[in-house]
């Protein structure tokens, strides 16, 4: 039983440990955010911080999938994180 | 652009940090949000905002067609304590258009 959690938790990302260690790991990469009220955040991670307050660059609001707005830098407080996901999608060029 | 800034931004609220005296946006719970210049800030984003554009954006649905009414009400004040818990997101000013 012990065996299979190691196992599992190799599985993921190589450098990947613990969820801090894949927070850090993916600073820079272009992410979605996703907030408790369904509300999606599409950018660049710039950095984040134990609470999960994040920074973020380049940034679209999307609601009910629609694009709402676009932020140069946005600040998320962390409380109203629901998840952080990686994506390969490039950034709509809008600008 | 957003390189000069990236040395300066260690942990997110280096964004506030960096945002203090400016005018920025901050979107609350409940559909409220606020443009206003940041006069000071804390770890919880308690906020002071001075000369605040507050616009508070409600859905209503038509008694006759069912129709989604959405409603825009705006408001200023002069100074406004923000408590930190409500804010989801702040944003410095856009430098480009």
């Amino acid at each position: 039983m012990s065996g299979a959690g190691a196992v599992a938790g190799e599985k993921g990302s190589s450098t990947t440990k613990t969820p801090a260690d894949f927070l850090k790991s993916i600073r820079g990469r272009p992410v979605v955010v996703k907030l408790n009220s369904g509300v999606d955040y599409r950018g660049i991670l710039a950095c984040l911080d134990g609470y999960m307050n994040i920074a973020m660059e380049q940034t679209e609001e999307y609601v009910n999938g629609q694009l709402k707005n676009k932020y140069g830098d946005a600040f998320i407080r962390g409380n109203n994180v629901l998840y952080i996901s990686t994506s390969k999608r490039t950034l709509a060029e809008g600008a | 652009m957003a390189s000069e800034e990236e040395s300066a931004v260690k942990e997110p609220l280096d964004l506030i940090r960096l945002s203090l005296d400016e005018r920025i946006y901050v979107k609350l719970r409940s559909d409220r949000e606020l443009r206003g210049k940041l006069h000071a800030y804390d770890q919880h984003l308690n906020m002071i905002l001075g000369d605040v554009e507050e616009i508070v954006t409600t859905v209503e649905i038509d008694d006759e067609t069912y129709e989604e009414i959405v409603r825009s009400t705006r408001r200023t004040v002069p100074f406004l304590f923000v408590r930190g818990d409500g804010v989801i997101l702040v944003s410095p000013p856009l430098r480009t258009a």
